[in-house]
């Protein structure tokens, strides 16, 4: 019956197909676009008080940088404007902006009564002269105006991109000051963008990759307190921290939250070996995941906690290995020329971002979850341990400077590999590790 | 006598004594090659080089040989002599059929049977078990028990042959179009069978559900598009004016190779006015392929953009052939710029 069917439907289709390319509408396919940032006009957030005035003028800002730090997006800045927004709720002339070509209009007002502040905001589609979504309200207090202005930009770049945003998030990062032969190192905590910096430890012992809690909540690191290194666990909230992993003669570093955030995986070394361990938070019991000669260390979990990528040298050199999370038999995933190290599994569960070391150079890179389809995205004389932005997109990473003087610093780049650019810190940064979305 | 006169005496006296007495100097002969020849009849050779031609053209027609022996005959009859030219295959003798009488050139409407063998008298098919040969001999088989021991002989026969070349243009000429008519095909009445006693076992598939699935695509194929009403007229547009348009729109699509809506194909449908801007909201998404839905609205909203975007004053496109471009379909694929 279907044999049968298809091949009538095949003659059919045979015979028809002359006079149906002539008939219907005409169809064209474009396969070449253009890359090039949307450009967007943000024209200042209409005061709805006099008091408002200079919070609605700092929240277009933020919005506005936050956009066009991804490189997706450029401002059409306010003095080519034509059209002016004095009114919120008044009608767009979609002719002004489309006269200066702004593809994406945002609109907004800023309402301030005591320490609360309110914004509104409304995102459009200018040549299509339709909103985008639909208009959305924020309270929060004065003092996060800050975070309101990423939330907004969060919800923007949603809607034009239809990903998920990433600005209102932190990094805690290891801040580091001074030479390199007495460098001082301690735990710090900031926005995405490098404001807000806090410092969650002093310098007085080394402290080595903090890591984020799936909530945000806590941050993992390892310590050189007792003389050697061992895994703390600070509270983000109150800055109280505890060690976590300190057993006698061993030493446990690499720590990492698994996404239910009961569960820690880490490195420790036990009689000059090295292998991977989980740790049970609310039991307190220590699972060993590998046995082998060699050197295992730097886990991560994938997204649905089913699977660890982590670097081992069992090979002979370092690569990047796979394995269940419960442990069990490891596929190799780098087969490159070089080294890899430090990789980490992207919250979209697509990618790992890895360290490569190749050449005298060091490489920011991803790679499918299989291994296949490598880019290396930066290069430098040191680039290492990247971090991935809440929605998978952006990877954040610590580059080094060559000679006696060299300084680290924070960097990220779009997955892409196109929009590199620095992120400013007060000092020296390395080690960072990006949160979750606040909520 | 002069000196030259004396040369030119002496020189000539010689030539003419060589000539003379040459004969009695020359050498044995130089080998040559001998070749025989056998002489034909002019018959012969017409029969040679026209062998097809029916005999009852020829004014004199040849007496029919007699029946050659029912023995073994050689698969081909050697040639007589090899003429100079590249030679027509020599047909074998015509089957000797004293009694038939000369074959009449068949109606016209004759029907021609198809066989590939061409011969002066057409040859109806053999039997089966016949072994193709010249002479047509019965089947002899040794008979068990006979007194006489006789020789197994297999059943030959001519091989099937007709009398005339049927040109392609003779036969497969058509005189009406193959093409079935424009019109819905008739479905077939279901011609009521009798039943049998319902029985336990399961029915069969319903029959006519094969037949309408059958005609309604068919009917689709065959009659979809003559029977459109809005079928664009006019002749289509050139090559140079679709790439002017594809070139058009490209500049003003963007695409977000890093983004998830870089993996999704989508297909575009408007409509433009005469003077090739966008008729107000005709912009719709027609088909996607990839992505999640967040994604492939992503992905529309850029095609979207695209097509205003870039139509300003409307899209360059031939007035004349504006039922052509009426209405587009536009499939925006990002495959080429993806990220690998």
């Amino acid at each position: 019956m279907k044999k049968i069917l298809a091949s009538l439907l095949l003659g059919a289709t045979l015979f028809s197909s002359p006079l149906a390319a002539q008939d219907g509408p005409l169809r064209i396919e474009i396969t070449e676009g253009v890359i090039e940032p949307l450009p967007f006009a943000v024209p200042g957030f209409v005061p709805e008080s006099p008091a408002a005035a200079s919070q609605a003028e700092q929240l277009t800002r933020v919005i506005a940088a936050d956009l066009t730090g991804t490189g997706l997006f450029r401002e059409i800045t306010a003095d080519a404007h034509i059209g002016q927004i004095t009114d919120f709720s008044a009608p767009i002339q979609y002719a002004d902006w489309k006269a200066i070509n702004a593809q994406a209009l945002i609109t907004g007002s800023v309402g301030v009564s005591g320490n609360r502040v309110t914004v509104r905001f409304r995102v459009w589609d200018v040549f299509s002269g339709a909103e985008l979504g639909s208009g959305l309200q924020f309270v929060g207090s004065t003092d996060g105006w800050r975070r309101m202005a990423h939330k907004v930009a969060d919800q923007v770049y949603s809607r034009i991109t239809g990903e998920g945003g990433y600005f209102d998030s932190r990094v805690v990062f290891v801040s580091e000051t001074g030479p390199k032969d007495d460098r001082r190192k301690r735990l710090a905590i900031m926005d995405y963008d490098g404001a807000n910096v806090q410092y969650l430890t002093d310098s007085s012992s080394i402290v080595l990759a903090p890591r984020f809690s799936p909530r945000g909540d806590k941050v993992l690191y390892t310590s050189y307190e007792s003389g050697f290194p061992h895994i703390h666990v600070l509270d983000v909230g109150n800055v109280q921290q505890r060690v976590l992993e300190q057993s006698e003669g061993t030493m446990s570093f690499a720590p990492r939250f698994a996404p239910d955030g009961q569960t820690v995986v880490y490195s420790l070394e036990q009689g000059g070996n090295t292998d991977l361990y989980t740790l049970d938070l609310a039991s307190g019991n220590r699972t060993r995941l590998t046995n082998a000669p060699s050197i295992e260390t730097a886990p991560s979990y994938s997204p649905d906690g089913a699977q660890i990528v982590f670097e081992s040298d069992r090979s002979g050199n370092q690569q990047l290995y796979v394995m269940p999370a419960r442990g069990g038999e490891a596929r190799r995933i780098s087969f490159g020329q070089g080294r890899y190290g430090t990789p980490v599994w992207s919250p979209r569960g697509d990618m790992i971002a890895f360290t490569k070391q190749n050449n005298g150079r060091f490489h920011i890179g991803v790679m499918r979850v299989d291994g296949s389809e490598e880019r290396l995205l930066t290069a430098s004389f040191l680039d290492e341990g990247p971090t991935w932005a809440p929605n998978g997109r952006v990877l954040m990473f610590a580059r080094e400077t060559q000679g006696a003087a060299g300084r680290s610093s924070l960097y990220s780049v779009d997955i892409s590999g196109r929009n590199l650019r620095p992120v400013r810190t007060p000092d020296g940064g390395s080690d960072p590790s990006w949160s979750p979305l606040q909520q | 006598m002069q000196t030259g006169t004396k040369i030119s005496g002496i020189a000539h006296l010689g030539l003419i004594a060589i000539a003379i007495f040459g004969g009695a100097f020359r050498s044995e002969p130089l080998p040559f090659e001998v070749r025989e020849v056998s002489v034909i009849s002019s018959e012969e050779y017409a029969a040679l080089s026209n062998p097809s031609r029916p005999p009852e053209i020829a004014e004199q027609p040849t007496a029919p040989s007699e029946p050659e022996p029912a023995e073994p005959v050689a698969e081909t009859p050697t040639p007589v002599a090899r003429p100079e030219r590249d030679p027509v295959p020599p047909e074998p003798e015509p089957v000797p059929e004293p009694d038939a009488p000369e074959p009449a050139l068949p109606p016209e409407d004759a029907a021609t049977p198809d066989v590939d063998r061409v011969a002066p008298e057409p040859v109806p098919t053999p039997p089966q078990d016949a072994r193709p040969d010249v002479v047509e001999q019965t089947e002899v088989a040794p008979e068990e028990g006979a007194d006489i021991p006789q020789e197994a002989q297999q059943a030959t026969a001519p091989e099937q042959a007709t009398d005339r070349i049927v040109t392609e243009a003779v036969e497969t000429a058509p005189i009406r179009s193959p093409r079935p008519p424009r019109t819905r095909p008739t479905a077939p009445t279901p011609t009521p069978v009798a039943q049998a006693e319902p029985t336990s076992e399961p029915e069969p598939e319903p029959a006519p559900d094969r037949s309408t699935a059958v005609d309604a695509a068919l009917a689709e194929a065959l009659a979809g598009p003559a029977a459109e009403p809005d079928a664009p007229v006019g002749p289509p547009l050139s090559a140079g004016e679709k790439e002017a348009l594809r070139v058009a729109v490209s500049q003003c699509w963007n695409v977000d190779v890093g983004g998830r809506s870089s993996q999704v194909v989508v297909t575009v449908g408007m409509s433009l006015d005469q003077s090739g801007k966008v008729v107000g909201n005709s912009v719709r998404l027609i088909d996607s392929q990839g992505g999640n839905d967040q994604s492939v609205q992503t992905a529309y909203q850029a095609a979207r953009r695209a097509i205003l975007r870039c139509q300003k004053d409307g899209y360059d496109l031939p007035a004349e052939k504006y039922a052509q471009w009426r209405d587009i379909e536009m499939t925006f694929n990002p495959e080429r710029m993806r990220i690998k």
